[in-house]
């Protein structure tokens, strides 16, 4: 047991395959607009999480190469000091959150963003009336002119953390109910989650083991000094770029 | 003083840091968990939710999900940790079931048609009507005695749904077809014939060190993605060792994407490489089993040197694929997608499957392990489809007359034939089309009669997958939230399928010999059988313990009950050469499933909006192109392109140019060029499967869905490609940050 919580995430992209279930998770479990052609066609689809696809090398060698992005909870985030009015802020429990009804939307967030993980509501997001009756209540439908991103599902944190303290129990590293949409849907296991202040938990571990010398962890664009808190372990393999082989 | 971006966004930080910091000593710790407004005190929303266990099988591939339910509303799907097959993992396909759920162009009540046919002019009718006007119909042709004109069509339909389903056409005497658009069909005549038994085995991915794929884009769409996703999450980084995946395809798909080693073969050659590999390893080891395997000597003259130009692949790359084959511990071959849907496709996967013969891996871990019977009698995984060719012969039956009532239940076969035109002259020569369509489709929206089913969340049912975790299993299916239609009165709304059908039975007087006067009922008391058996994961003092623990797992299964006995090795036969459609077109078709299933799932706009992992393309129908045979011949993405076979028929598509495609192939993705189905897919994209050249497989009489070829010609339109990619700016580039680190080499 740890008197505080730093939830991150570990994402391992030899596991991942591309099959973007984690997406459709996503927006299912936070009331994501649907994504009409549209939006797709401005340029203003919204993916907490998305799966960027990476091309290496041409016919016949040739490679395409996939890893989930969403927001990495920087613990020096470039989009927190430049909100005018706190709308994002950083959490006691290392979370890099999003007070809708405080946002005014300046963008300035996004435009600090070094990984595009904010997305800004450009329209009121709309739902024929029945497909309303599938929102996730414990989730807040954000108005036009609102910034979004992923919050590490901290709905599912507050309210397994809530029951756990109601229970009298201790929340395991793991659990279901605490894990973002995005985890429990993976189905090659490529994303953890859990608390990187309890030494025991699994992402602890792994973190702890990649990122020693010649383990696979790394940041993304850790030159910037995020100091993020989403691990990535690397993908195996050859590069069919530096190393052409046939 | 001068200020560099770093020192800004440092003094910036630090400001900020100490405003939240001196925030953080005037308020409760609390407080800060205030993160979004639900979660404010003045409207905190905490509702009870609660967590039904249930299986999805639609679209074939079984996955076990628990169904958040919060106040009778379906929330949120997830997989069921205790599934044998998805262990927790799910697939976007079961997420979007909530959307089908609640989609709102859901058909509320049983509807006669009105208009003229395909006008989708409807009167809504009661159920206690519609099942009269059905049942009186069939009671017609009962007492003339011309029960064959009588004809079911239905997706394969396993479980207890599928035995009401043939106690109904038997009773009826009529018959019943199995249609899918791209069969398993093929796959299932091949498995057959190498391991002895038509279920697919499971594939032990997870213990394997090196997989061998042929054609079939494993980890996306065949079969059983999220099973086999998960293994291949444990065959990566599971084990001290990494498992090898080479891929062999016409397509670069996910699959090849993920692969180690992509190798690009000709369209329709994936067998004569797996023959090749097999003559290889039969000259250099000594090996028992090509006694047996090659008695006649076949494998001579797949020699690498005779195959290596028909099949595009050097003398080398054969020699070193079976040099990785015979060095591996844990090997296995799978094969099917685009290398079963050529006119040599069974051939195909026979020679390839038989490479698990010689691999000696059937039963192992890391390898082959057959799936035992259903543990219920009478009630087992779906039956294969019927093949194209019958569905041809059932068109010709339709125009001559001889089918007077025609059933439909989700076989969208209007859609899925390859000439629609032909498919709308037989539907028109049937006197009533009934539907138990739940939404429209294409075939529903030419029916007479439209008996909705409920949603798969709203209904009971079973399911022995068709694809089984090697040990016994049957998966349930519960209501998870009452029916959406509930509040429109017994007498309209949906109801669910089997109990369509054993309603109608009543009426008509007939008895279907089922334990139960409810589907439910049927199904509990084949439960009892299963108590009886006193095995198994669930142990209960009574029955309804028992009963309550299955539906609460979402199934039984016996990991103790497995196939023990390895099956005979069949001889190989020879492998022909691929034919196709029109040699003269330049360039091979590859359809290909993209996110919308066989177009079954185009109603949902999750998936509509889900991007193509290859091209990230979404909500439309898009053509993959080599990027330098575009460049060549003038064409940039979102030119609109003119597909045409030497068939005649035609589609237009957006050009999608990308460096993997092979320079002699076109990929289009399948599912799109809905007439009806929605507000989502009707009119949208185009229809790839009405083109194709009817070219069958040679042994079964299966459509050969990649053994068209085509010309492409460019309209001189232009449509802007609905796709994810640039969404974001791309990331900057920095030699020493790559988004996507690669490291080489077996460490971790």
């Amino acid at each position: 047991m740890v008197d505080s919580n730093k939830w991150g995430m570990v994402v391992d992209i030899d596991r991942c395959t591309g099959c973007q279930g984690c997406v459709v998770a996503c927006q299912s479990e936070n009331n994501i607009p649907i994504n009409l052609e549209e939006h797709f066609n401005q340029r203003r689809a919204i993916q907490w999480i998305r799966i960027e696809r990476y091309w290496e090398g041409e016919y016949p060698d040739v490679k395409a190469r996939f890893i989930p992005i969403m927001c990495q909870h920087c613990g020096s985030a470039p989009c927190e000091p430049v909100c005018p009015v706190y709308a994002t802020y950083h959490n006691n429990e290392g979370l890099n959150v999003q007070v809708y009804n405080r946002c005014i939307g300046t963008r300035f967030c996004a435009n600090g963003c070094p990984y595009h993980v904010r997305f800004f509501n450009f329209w009121e997001p709309e739902w024929p009336e029945s497909l309303k009756n599938q929102l996730n209540p414990d989730v807040t439908v954000r108005s036009r002119g609102i910034m979004e991103k992923c919050s590490f599902c901290v709905q599912r944190i507050q309210r397994s953390t809530r029951e756990s303290e109601r229970d009298n129990e201790i929340l395991e590293d793991g659990d279901r109910g605490l894990n973002p949409a995005c985890v429990n849907a993976c189905a090659s296991n490529s994303l953890i989650f859990g608390n990187f202040n309890d030494p025991d938990s699994t992402v602890s571990k792994m973190k702890e083991d990649a990122m020693q010398e010649g383990g696979r962890g790394y940041r993304l664009m850790e030159n910037l000094g995020t100091d993020t808190n989403v691990i990535y372990l690397r993908k195996v393999g050859e590069s069919v770029v530096e190393a052409p082989h046939g | 003083m001068a200020l560099s971006r770093r020192q800004f966004l440092t003094l910036m930080g630090g400001s900020a840091g100490a405003a939240v910091l001196f925030q953080a000593c005037g308020l409760p710790e609390k407080e800060l968990l205030i993160d979004s407004p639900p979660a404010m005190p003045e409207d905190l929303v905490s509702g009870i939710d609660n967590w039904y266990a249930t299986t999805n099988n639609q679209g074939g591939s079984s996955e076990g999900i628990v169904v958040r339910v919060m106040e009778g509303r379906a929330k949120k799907v997830e997989g069921n940790t205790n599934h044998p097959l998805n262990l927790g993992g799910h697939s976007a396909l079961s997420e979007a079931a909530l959307q089908g759920l609640y989609h709102p162009d859901r058909i509320t009540a049983p509807q006669v048609r009105t208009g003229p046919r395909g006008s989708g002019e409807y009167r809504e009718i009661s159920w206690e009507d519609a099942i009269a006007r059905l049942s009186s119909r069939l009671g017609e042709l009962d007492s003339s005695n011309e029960n064959n004109k009588a004809v079911f069509v239905s997706n394969p339909t396993g479980g207890h749904s599928g035995l009401v389903l043939e106690k109904f056409t038997d009773s009826l005497g009529s018959r019943h077809l199995s249609y899918e658009a791209l069969e398993t069909n093929v796959l299932r005549t091949a498995l057959k014939a190498v391991f002895g038994t038509d279920s697919i085995p499971e594939f032990d991915i997870d213990n394997a060190d090196l997989v061998l794929s042929f054609g079939a884009d494993f980890l996306s769409s065949w079969v059983s993605p999220t099973r086999y996703a998960r293994g291949y999450g444990e065959f990566r980084q599971g084990h001290e060792h990494r498992g090898r995946l080479i891929h062999v395809d016409s397509r670069f798909s996910m699959t090849a994407a993920n692969a180690d080693q992509w190798v690009h073969v000709n369209p329709g050659t994936e067998g004569l490489l797996a023959m090749s590999i097999m003559q290889v390893l039969s000259s250099s080891h000594s090996n028992a089993v090509f006694g047996d395997l090659d008695a006649d000597g076949v494998l001579d003259s797949y020699s690498p040197v005779n195959v290596a130009n028909e099949v595009g692949v050097s003398v080398d790359i054969i020699n070193q694929i079976a040099d990785d084959f015979s060095h591996s511990e844990h090997p296995i071959a799978l094969g099917g997608g685009s290398a079963g849907a050529h006119t040599n496709g069974t051939q195909n996967l026979k020679a390839i499957y038989s490479l698990n013969h010689v691999a000696s891996n059937l039963g192992k871990k890391g390898g082959v392990l057959l799936n035992p019977r259903s543990p219920i009698d009478g009630v087992g995984a779906a039956p294969p489809s019927n093949s194209f060719s019958e569905f041809y012969r059932l068109a010709e039956e339709m125009k001559a007359g001889n089918v007077s009532v025609l059933m439909v239940k989700d076989a969208d076969f209007y859609y899925g034939m390859t000439d629609t035109a032909d498919m709308k002259v037989a539907l028109d020569s049937v006197p009533l089309i009934v539907s138990f369509g739940g939404m429209m489709d294409d075939t529903t929206s030419v029916a007479d009669l439209i008996l909705p089913q409920h949603h798969f969340l709203e209904d009971w049912g079973t399911d022995v997958p068709l694809a089984g975790p090697g040990y016994q299993m049957i998966g349930f299916q519960q209501p998870v939230v009452r029916p959406f239609f509930e509040h429109r009165g017994s007498n309209l709304g949906t109801k669910g399928f089997a109990d369509i059908l054993m309603a109608t039975a009543q009426v008509m007087g007939k008895d279907l010999g089922l334990d139960g006067e409810t589907f439910k009922e049927v199904i509990k008391n084949d439960a009892e059988r299963l108590y009886e058996l006193d095995r198994g994961g669930i142990v209960a003092n009574s029955f309804e313990g028992f009963w309550n623990g299955v539906l609460q797992r979402g199934g039984w299964w016996d990991t103790s009950y497995k196939i023990d006995n390895v099956p005979e090795v069949n001889r190989l036969d020879g492998v022909a050469s691929p034919e196709f459609g029109g040699l003269e077109q330049e360039f091979y078709i590859q359809p290909f499933i993209s996110t919308l299933g066989d177009g079954s799932a185009a109603s949902l706009p999750w998936l509509q909006a889900m991007p193509d992992a290859i091209s990230t393309a979404t909500w439309q129908t898009w053509v993959e192109i080599n990027d330098k045979v575009a460049g060549k011949k003038g064409i940039s993405e979102g030119d609109v392109l003119e597909i045409r076979p030497a068939n005649g028929r035609t589609i237009k598509a957006l050009a999608m140019p990308n460096p993997a495609v092979p320079p002699d192939t076109i990929g289009i993705p399948i599912g799109q060029g809905h007439r009806d189905g929605g507000r989502y897919s009707a009119g949208r994209g185009a229809n790839i499967l009405s083109v194709l050249d009817s070219k069958l497989d040679s042994e079964n009489g299966s459509l050969a869905w990649a053994a068209t070829r085509a010309n492409v010609t460019t309209t001189g339109e232009w449509i802007r490609v609905p796709k994810f990619e640039n969404t974001v700016p791309e990331f900057p580039r920095d030699e020493h940050q790559d988004i996507i680190q690669i490291t080489s080499g077996d460490n971790h």
